[in-house]
């Protein structure tokens, strides 16, 4: 996880698990005599065979001289007794009970000592044999050095204040204005400037402010008739009237929602399985939604904390609230994780990580181990924290744990609505299960012999099975396939299993169903395990009572099942309490399955492999004897199966977001020993970061997690890292480098802020200000600082200033990902907005390999960990695994060769094209040189630019004069300005 | 960071164009040196790295760690500690039947080293293999485990083994992307596996192709697929013509315009030379069968390993060829039906060893390090006593061949039944450690700045397993 420099930490030991050993305290009980009254022949036991293993095994870590791994020293007598960092590892007379015999047995994953390998018998059956006559110790030379105990080496809790950002933000006054008009934001600036002897960069030229503004404001570029519109605007108030249309648009909540995309780690899929997040994008229009309608940003902060624990009495604004919380499931979870404590305290670690980054600037994260190296961060203020997002269940869990989905609040019409649609279904599946039962009882008196050839999908009889252990073959009991079954003889179990396993199964998701000839000796617990893509499950099935499904068949489920993946299904006879009976498996593909309202007649007459429910393809089983009462029945069970099909499909349409619940009673959580969930320490009372207190401490009671206490703290104007955070965040977004060049990491080794009165002075405007970002944004284009040229700088900027630190002029500005692809698309007329929405298919599945649709809008492209739209991860789209406040600024050969020779580029180009012949008339090169001009730059070629491109044309067609050929050179114009510095480059 | 060179002025002299300088490098045959690599901490003794992926998990004992007493006690229930189980529930003991291998061992070489019938065309070669049979690594099941083996991590975003070997040494040649996964999967971690996580972009796995997809094993384009290759340098010319008039009208120079002039000229070469480099039809008829392409049970990987030579005389210092697939359940994954891990051995066993032969017989064998492995290996017992064997990551062996490791030598153990590693364990921070040693880089100087904290591959674990060091 990171570089540690505490001692103990640095030994190079295999996993975390191993930790495990640092549970040793090396606890001496008055059972432990000195060494004046030891048994010679104990002392002399000890002398030979323990000393020396200790010696040659253990003191490279566990010893003075070197380092006390885990807080344990076995060096010495008394560095022993002073134990290591939690629990008894030696009870004298009692080798089974004590750890430190546990670990060198090996008997325990976490617990394994020597890590490098097991110790020679003997010398494992010494050490058990000295615990068990006493485990004496005659050493008695003192301890040199004190085990190590964590040490606070950061910055003391009690001298926070001694760095900058955990000091109360200062509203500072403006220092005196020298230049008329200047605003404060440059009144800051100025003073620095002077002071230091540099001079200040005249204003932009209209065009490139324009584009600057527009790219920053919107993530696009300026059509050509805005442009037109603005440069030839000589009136006062043309830029401030600019500045208000760009930020009453649409476009403007997109854009900022996407800059907050990349600090909270968004995205809609996970790493591992590819599963989507379904119900992401209402997080996405939340976010467009509150930077679009600006409101107020603590509001907002809050909400993404604990926004379900908020109590809005608007519908709309209620939703708004529940699906702000989507924040806190945001992370790449390893829902697949076998071990759930490890997986829900990774949960809770990824959570704390990313609200210190985004919220406070703070590597929290740093301190889940021991306290923070440097910031004032203590290990019991982590778990104070992370105490309190515990106190939330985040997953239904099973073998691939599941994330929560919370109801948003519909129109109580609709609420009505659904909440008959509950009460139905359940009536529904009761009915349907009573009925199934009834069914299989009279049908199962309908013996019968059921031939393979008559059975669809893919079926695999006994025969076909693998065979572990001895198993009989009979035909006694009917129902059955093929030509019998064969049982374990109730005898050896848990030896014995079938393994039932298609020779090929194309991929796709299947009913299972499992045939097993019902009989009074059977097993009420008859062990069935299916195993296909999403892991294994098991079923107990009583083989005493007939099948559900025409008494020859017991569902066990719909799965997926991949390529070349595992699919089979395993029978065992493990703990079971009768004869267990293997006889036949049935795989029915349900891809192809009919529409649920597709009539009876029909879906019976079909011809397919596919088929619509499992009461429908036992009809290969029918017998010329079946009753018109059983008939009469299936018929019903089916009716009922397509009504609970379509109930479940309304009741999918209900809204939902993502979110975790809170659980009560809420509980104060132990610290957990570097970091392991399976070696827990000290309980430590809830609360937040004790640097950064904004009121007296709270108490929190167990009717309360925390979270919705730990939200207002966050984002309390009380709070100073928070607002100057956030306000450092939003200026990095315009101005292309931050105050605080460090914008994830405000704590002490960060950057301090080049201007810290301003900082502070914004801030405390900006919480004058109701918290508007759009205030705020307002505020800083309109200062001179923003609008300065870029220009080169004189010999004082190259000593005293070469990173313009001092912003003594504007910083070239780099298109980024999203706004590089969404130019082209606007260029070539392409660019599809919607208002929001769900932007994949619900029958997504995973991410792999997902093909994008080419003409949306950036930020509504869905965000999958696993397949990000190639342009966007070519050019520095962040990784959305990871806040990141800062994008990397790479210029590698990648992005040359996909700028060259990429298709989806290619087709830009040529939409564009097509554009411009459009719009200009076919045979006028020169036109359409200008026109690609104005719509790639917003300005004319240079007359050497237009010999460059005329050149370009005439030899690219020189061959071949058709259209065909000469449209094609355009369209490589085109893409050589898509290509060029001054598309990927702003002035 | 490494790189920095100020090379406005050797662009400006090369007033012919780009695709002369692309040229030249073609005409000599060589690859266009970086101009200032970043130097390894100590000198290695391998100059790259071929890894053979094996995804899903080769079983171990019946492959190269045989145990005689899986035979003696065969079909027999034993209390063992799997690692499943205590993930699951922290059960320590589960009982389970011990299953045999169905193949056979034989002893080969001079070393006299068992292995099964699995890999007879390894087998050819092993007096030069270097065993390691105490292997043990983090993550139970396969998406987890494979990010570990490939990142350092089971969950956090982390640079990939690769990666970081081309931030510390930068790439033998300019012209080709220093390192490549050939036909990676896209499942179990996907493009993570060979991610630059918080490392500059340039340090990105380059994959070529896909797992079980028909695309091409070559670089993402690479070449425009509608233009010819004459359009296409009229189209770069003009770009670099653009790119210097727009350079030249604007009021301030800046590094990042000369770094895309750059990237452009850079893709070009690649452009240029690339294609020729993948191409495996200059191979001889005898090549193509020595590497099984002739033959359709082992052409995949065949042409994969071949690729992988063809990278390696061409400098690429990190090759990953990968075999396993897109599933949860890729490849080598026999929970069921145990035999089927044949089809897989005869896949890629004769193309291993026609590579292991070819890289020797060019002399490619003594600076290149061969590695062979999969995420974990698979239990000595049947799972739920059925047919096949579940994950371990207890216990597993890979092999390595040429720079720089003792070849004939084997290191560590698992216990009697081949379950867990009981003596020299090595992790897979420890794997991690060695072969960046061999490399010429020390695990614990191999670091990088990221959110106010240095990071390295091994976190805070790894130690240099010295004896198989030659």
């Amino acid at each position: 996880m990171m570089i540690c420099n505490v001692p103990s930490c640095q030994r190079g030991w295999g996993q975390a698990r191993s930790v495990g050993f640092a549970w040793m305290a090396w606890v001496f009980s008055t059972l432990w005599c000195t060494a004046a009254e030891l048994p010679t022949d104990q002392v002399e036991f000890f002398e030979k065979r323990i000393r020396p293993a200790l010696v040659k095994y253990c003191y490279e870590c566990h010893s003075a001289a070197t380092e006390a791994s885990g807080g344990l020293l076995l060096d010495s007598k008394v560095g022993a007794s002073k134990g290591g960092e939690s629990g008894p590892a030696i009870v004298p007379g009692n080798a089974n009970a004590s750890r430190l015999i546990q670990a060198i047995e090996y008997k325990n994953l976490s617990l394994q000592m020597p890590p490098d390998g097991r110790l020679p018998q003997d010398v494992m059956a010494s050490f058990r044999k000295w615990v068990e006559t006493g485990a004496a110790d005659p050493r008695t030379a003192p301890t040199e050095n004190q085990a190590a105990k964590p040490k606070q080496t950061g910055l003391p809790v009690a001298d926070a204040t001694k760095h900058w950002a955990y000091r109360t933000v200062v509203d500072h006054a403006i220092p005196p204005l020298t230049i008329p008009n200047s605003t404060a934001i440059d009144c800051f600036v100025d003073e620095k400037i002077r002071q230091t002897g540099l001079f200040r960069a005249p204003e932009s030229e209209k065009l490139a402010l324009l584009r600057r503004l527009t790219f920053d404001l919107h993530g696009l570029p300026p059509t050509p008739a805005e442009v037109e519109q603005f440069t030839g605007d000589t009136s006062q108030d043309a830029y401030d009237r600019l500045v208000d249309r760009l930020l009453a648009s649409p476009r403007f909540g997109e854009r900022m929602a996407r800059h907050w995309m990349d600090v909270v780690r968004y995205g809609e899929s996970v790493t591992l399985r590819g599963f989507v997040f379904k119900d992401a994008w209402r997080y996405r229009d939340y976010l467009i939604e509150s930077f679009g309608r600006d409101r107020p940003f603590n509001t907002v902060l809050k909400e993404q904390v604990a926004g379900d624990l908020m109590h809005e009495e608007d519908r709309h604004e209620r939703s708004l609230q529940i699906t702000a919380a989507t924040f806190l499931t945001l992370g790449n979870t390893n829902f697949e994780e076998q071990d759930k404590k490890q997986l829900e305290m990774d949960f809770v670690d990824e959570q704390l990580d990313v609200i210190g980054r985004v919220y406070m600037g703070q590597t929290i994260g740093c301190a889940r181990c021991h306290d923070h190296k440097f910031d004032p961060i203590p290990v019991r203020d982590y778990y104070a924290m992370a105490g309190i997002l515990k106190g939330s269940r985040a997953f239904d869990h099973a073998n691939l744990s599941k994330w929560l989905l919370k109801p948003l609040p519909v129109a109580d019409e609709l609420q009505q609505q659904y909440a008959r649609l509950d009460t139905e279904l359940a009536e529904l599946n009761t009915r349907a299960a009573e009925l199934k039962k009834l069914l299989g009882a009279t049908t199962s008196k309908d013996p019968k012999q059921i031939p393979i050839e008559q059975l669809e999908g893919v079926v695999i009889d006994d025969t076909q099975a693998k065979k572990i252990g001895y198993w009989s073959e009979s035909s006694a009991s009917k129902p059955y396939v093929g030509v019998g079954y064969i049982h374990d003889g109730h005898a050896d179990q848990g030896t014995k299993t079938v393994t039932f396993e298609p020779k090929s199964l194309p991929p796709g998701t299947y009913q299972v169903r499992i045939s097993y000839a019902p009989g009074s000796n059977r097993a009420s617990n008859a062990s069935v395990k299916v195993f296909s893509a999403d892991g294994e499950r098991e079923i107990l099935i009583d083989q005493s009572v007939a099948p559900p499904d025409d008494g020859a068949w017991f569902p066990l489920g719909s799965y997926r099942f991949e390529p070349n993946g595992q699919a089979f299904v395993i029978v065992s006879n493990a703990n079971a309490d009768g004869h267990v009976i293997a006889d036949a498996v049935q795989f029915l593909s349900t891809e192809v399955a009919a529409p649920a309202k597709l009539p009876v007649t029909l879906a019976k007459s079909s011809n397919t492999t596919a088929t619509p429910n499992p009461a429908d393809t036992a009809k290969s089983a029918e017998t010329p004897t079946e009753s018109a009462e059983i008939k009469q029945r299936k018929k019903e069970v089916a009716k009922l199966d397509r009504h609970i099909k379509d109930i479940e499909a309304q009741l999918a349409m209900r809204p939902v977001a993502m979110g975790i619940e809170e659980q009560l009673p809420a509980k104060d959580i132990a610290i957990h020993v570097r970091g392991s969930v399976h070696t827990l320490g000290e309980v430590v009372p809830r609360g937040f970061l004790q640097a950064v207190s904004t009121a007296k401490p709270v108490e929190l009671s167990a009717s309360t997690s925390g979270r919705l206490e730990m939200a207002d703290w966050l984002s309390s104007d009380r709070n100073p890292l928070t607002t100057r955070v956030l306000v450092n965040r939003v200026w990095y977004w315009m101005m292309g480098e931050g105050l605080v060049d460090t914008v994830d990491n405000f704590g002490t080794t960060g950057q301090s802020p080049s201007h810290p009165e301003l900082l502070d002075w914004l801030s405390t405007r900006f919480q004058e200000g109701q918290w508007s970002v759009k205030k705020l944004v307002r505020q800083l284009v309109l200062s001179d600082v923003y609008r300065r040229s870029v220009i080169e700088p004189n010999q004082v900027a190259i000593t005293t200033d070469p990173a313009n630190r001092l912003y003594w002029r504007g910083n070239a500005r780099r298109v980024d990902a999203e706004s590089l692809r969404d130019a082209m698309l606007a260029i070539s007329g392409e660019l599809q907005y919607i208002p929001g929405g769900p932007t994949f298919r619900a029958d997504v599945k995973d991410d792999y390999a997902y093909q994008h649709q080419p003409a949306l809008r950036s930020v509504f492209q869905p965000v999958f960990r696993n397949s990000l739209p190639e342009l966007l991860e070519a050019f520095d789209f962040p990784n959305p695994s990871m806040s990141a406040g800062r994008r990397s600024r790479s210029t590698v050969a990648p992005q040359a060769l996909l700028l060259m020779n990429n298709a989806w580029v290619e087709a830009r180009a040529k939409n564009a094209a097509n554009r411009i012949v459009q719009e200009t008339g076919v045979t006028d090169e020169r036109h359409w040189i200008e026109a690609a001009y104005a719509l790639c730059y917003g300005r004319e070629p240079s007359t050497s630019e237009r010999v460059r491109c005329e050149q370009f044309l005439n030899s690219a067609s020189q061959l071949d004069q058709s259209s065909a050929a000469r449209f094609l050179a355009l369209e490589q114009l085109i893409q050589s300005l898509f290509a060029s510095i001054d598309f990927r480059f702003l002035e | 960071m490494f790189i920095n060179p100020n090379r406005r002025s050797m662009l400006q002299s090369a007033a012919c164009g780009f695709g002369a300088l692309a040229a030249s490098a073609l005409a000599n045959g060589a690859a266009v040196a970086g101009p200032s690599l970043p130097q390894p901490h100590f000198a290695p003794k391998a100059k790259r790295i071929i890894f053979l992926f094996m995804q899903g998990g080769v079983s171990h004992v019946d492959s190269f760690d045989r145990k005689p007493l899986l035979a003696d006690r065969n079909g027999q229930m034993f209390d063992f500690l799997d690692a499943r189980a205590f993930a699951n529930s922290g059960k320590t003991k589960s009982t389970f039947r011990v299953m045999n291998s169905p193949w056979q061992f034989r002893q080969y070489g001079q070393t006299g080293r068992w292995i099964s019938d699995l890999f007879p065309h390894t087998a050819q070669h092993a007096d030069d293999l270097c065993m390691v049979h105490s292997m043990h690594t983090e993550g139970v099941a396969h998406g987890p485990a494979t990010l570990f083996l490939h990142c350092g991590s089971t969950n956090f975003v982390r640079p990939s083994f690769g990666s970081w070997v081309i931030y510390g040494l930068g790439s033998e040649n300019n012209n080709l992307p220093g390192f490549v996964s050939i036909a990676p999967s896209i499942g179990n971690g996907g493009p993570r596996n060979y991610g630059n996580a918080f490392l500059p972009a340039k340090f990105q796995g380059t994959p070529l192709g896909q797992a079980v997809s028909e695309l091409p094993l070559t670089i993402n384009d690479l070449t425009s697929q509608s233009r010819t290759f004459g359009q296409q340098r009229q189209q770069l010319d003009l770009i670099q013509s653009l790119n210097q008039q727009q350079i030249a009208r604007r009021h301030s120079s800046d590094s990042e315009f000369e770094a895309v002039v750059e990237s452009f000229e850079l893709a070009w070469r690649m452009q240029s030379t690339a294609p020729e480099i993948v191409d495996l039809n200059g191979e001889s008829a005898e090549t193509l069968r020595m590497y099984g392409i002739d033959n359709p049970v082992t052409k995949d990987y065949g042409q994969r390993c071949l690729l992988a030579r063809r990278l390696c005389e061409a400098g690429v210092r990190f090759i990953q060829v990968n075999y396993g697939d897109n599933s949860a359940n890729p490849a080598w994954d026999q929970h069921s039906n145990l035999p089927k891990h044949a089809d897989h051995a005869r896949a890629v066993d004769q193309p291993i060893g026609a590579l292991l032969a070819d890289l020797k017989q060019r002399g490619l064998l003594e600076d290149t390090l061969v590695w062979w492995g999969g995420e974990f290996g698979r239990t000595p017992y049947a799972q739920e006593n059925g047919t096949g064997r579940d994950h371990n990551p207890e216990g597993f062996t890979v092999w390595l061949a040429g720079g720089g490791v003792k070849s004939g030598s084997t290191y560590g153990a698992t216990d009697e039944f081949g379950h867990h590693a009981i003596s020299n364990k090595v992790h897979l921070h420890d794997l991690h450690a060695t072969l960046l040693h061999l490399m010429g880089l020390d695990h614990q100087r191999l670091t990088y700045r990221h959110a106010g904290r240095d990071y390295r591959l091994t976190d805070v674990y790894g130690r240099i397993v010295n004896d198989i060091i030659a």
